[in-house]
């Protein structure tokens, strides 16, 4: 499993770009610090699906309480990271 | 589709890899842009009934504000701050055609709750849901109005912007296969609402276990006989019938019970009274409702709605909650075609505390 922050803020920006079929912005040219709320205009439901697709492929549970504090792509990836080593 | 058969972890793209409620899940996330928000249009109705949302609390003290340009320079507003979807409520919003057309010519997708006795134009293409609580009789009685269902749909005839929204009550639970019956006669739709106590209301209306267990049954009866009428799923019964109420089991998130300004609901949403003016710590759908008790309509089609993570645990869940989204999307958004119901079995909502 992936835990280096770099590939997992790539892999994000991937999933993020897929599922909101977003244009004009790579995995690679994607701000990690862009706020997803107001800049990319990602909602609740966009942001629950998100959290199933990154279940599926880093086997961690997204507790709903928590999206209000996923606004950005880096913080996603530190959420991820942080619950990963938790399960070591 | 046994739900907790086995303690299988199933995957997200395990789950949606069904043929059937892959095609689902394609269906309803078509529609995930919607913001919704509503707005009471006037402090006016031509009847009054007894446990009227409307005519509790404050809100109804509102003063009415009935300038067109007004109307529309508060849809700019609310279209630019990301809205796509208006509920037109309270008091009767039919008494001014002019403001609910005024919306429409702004955010064309919505809905307005009306008692159904005035026709509004064609024009306003919104869906309409014509309240019913009874048979005439009872209407009659608790809304002092004759021959209410019988002139509903005289004037929502052929109309396709019109659903039914019966209230069931303790009292009027049985009436509900005769006016499901007259509707189907006449091609009409239904779907059903919870009467949900007004803060601090303990009347004869309020529903206990009993009553909510005649209505669950009830309800699975009229959906298994008509389900081209009604617009219903077995995880609708489970979510408004059952003894905790919506809060409970979902965790409401609409501003009132939710903190949170971030994101969803909390963020978005705002109940406007007829001055225009709003005010987060009462926002909801059905303002004044005790949360504690709700099992209203609109509620859930936000509470349920939004708790997709917490269902896509299994192919049966995730099966219930599409249903529930499907049925969500075909009473509130014109045009929109309920699929038959993936899940058929009355299962119980996930725990509010995953594990
Ligand atoms: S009344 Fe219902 S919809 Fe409104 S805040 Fe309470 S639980 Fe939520």
């Amino acid at each position: 499993m992936n835990t280096d922050i770099s590939q997992t803020i790539t892999r994000i920006a991937e999933i993020i770009i897929n599922e909101l079929k977003l244009e004009d912005v790579t995995p690679e040219t994607f701000d990690a610090d862009l706020d997803l709320i107001d800049e990319v205009g990602v909602d609740s439901m966009d942001l629950a699906t998100i959290a199933l697709v990154l279940r599926d492929e880093y086997g961690i549970r997204i507790d709903e309480d928590d999206y209000p504090k996923l606004t950005t792509i880096r913080i996603i990836a530190e959420y991820i990271d942080n619950k990963l080593k938790s399960d070591d | 589709m046994d739900q907790g058969a086995t303690n299988r972890v199933y995957k997200f793209s395990e789950i949606i890899a069904d043929p059937a409620i892959g095609a689902c899940w394609q269906k309803v996330r078509k529609y995930f842009f919607l913001r919704e928000s509503t707005y009471d249009m006037s402090n006016r109705c031509n009847i009054r009934c007894e446990g009227c949302y409307y005519f509790n609390g404050e809100k109804q003290f509102a003063k009415e504000n009935l300038n067109v340009s007004d109307w529309k320079h508060l849809m700019e507003g609310e279209k630019e701050r990301g809205i796509t979807f208006v509920v037109l409520a309270g008091a009767e919003p039919s008494l001014v055609p002019q403001l609910c057309q005024t919306c429409y010519d702004v955010i064309p997708l919505g809905c307005i709750a009306s008692n159904g006795l005035n026709v509004l134009p064609r024009e306003i293409d919104y869906r309409i849901h014509i309240s019913v609580w009874g048979n005439d009789q009872t209407s009659l009685e608790i809304r002092k109005a004759k021959d209410m269902l019988a002139r509903q749909m005289v004037n929502y005839q052929d109309d396709p912007r019109a659903v039914w929204v019966y209230t069931f009550t303790p009292v009027n639970i049985d009436q509900a296969r005769e006016v499901t019956e007259l509707l189907a006669a006449n091609g009409q739709q239904i779907t059903f609402n919870m009467f949900s106590s007004p803060v601090g209301y303990s009347g004869h209306l309020r529903h206990t276990p009993e009553t909510l267990a005649h209505t669950r049954a009830t309800m699975s009866e009229l959906l298994a006989e008509f389900p081209q009428t009604v617009l219903f799923s077995p995880y609708n019964i489970v979510a408004h019938t059952h003894t905790r109420g919506l809060h409970d089991l979902f965790s409401c998130s609409y501003p009132r019970m939710n903190p949170s300004t971030a994101i969803g609901l909390g963020r978005s949403f705002r109940q406007y009274r007829t001055d225009l003016q709003w005010d987060r710590a009462a926002a909801c759908c059905v303002p004044d409702t005790d949360c504690d008790d709700c099992r209203h309509y609109a509620a859930g089609s936000a509470v349920v709605t939004a708790r997709m993570y917490r269902h896509a645990t299994d192919p049966t869940t995730f099966s219930a909650w599409l249903d529930y989204v499907d049925t969500y999307l075909a009473v509130w958004v014109r045009g929109y075609e309920k699929s038959a119901p993936l899940c058929k079995q009355l299962i119980e909502p996930p725990d509010l505390v995953e594990s």
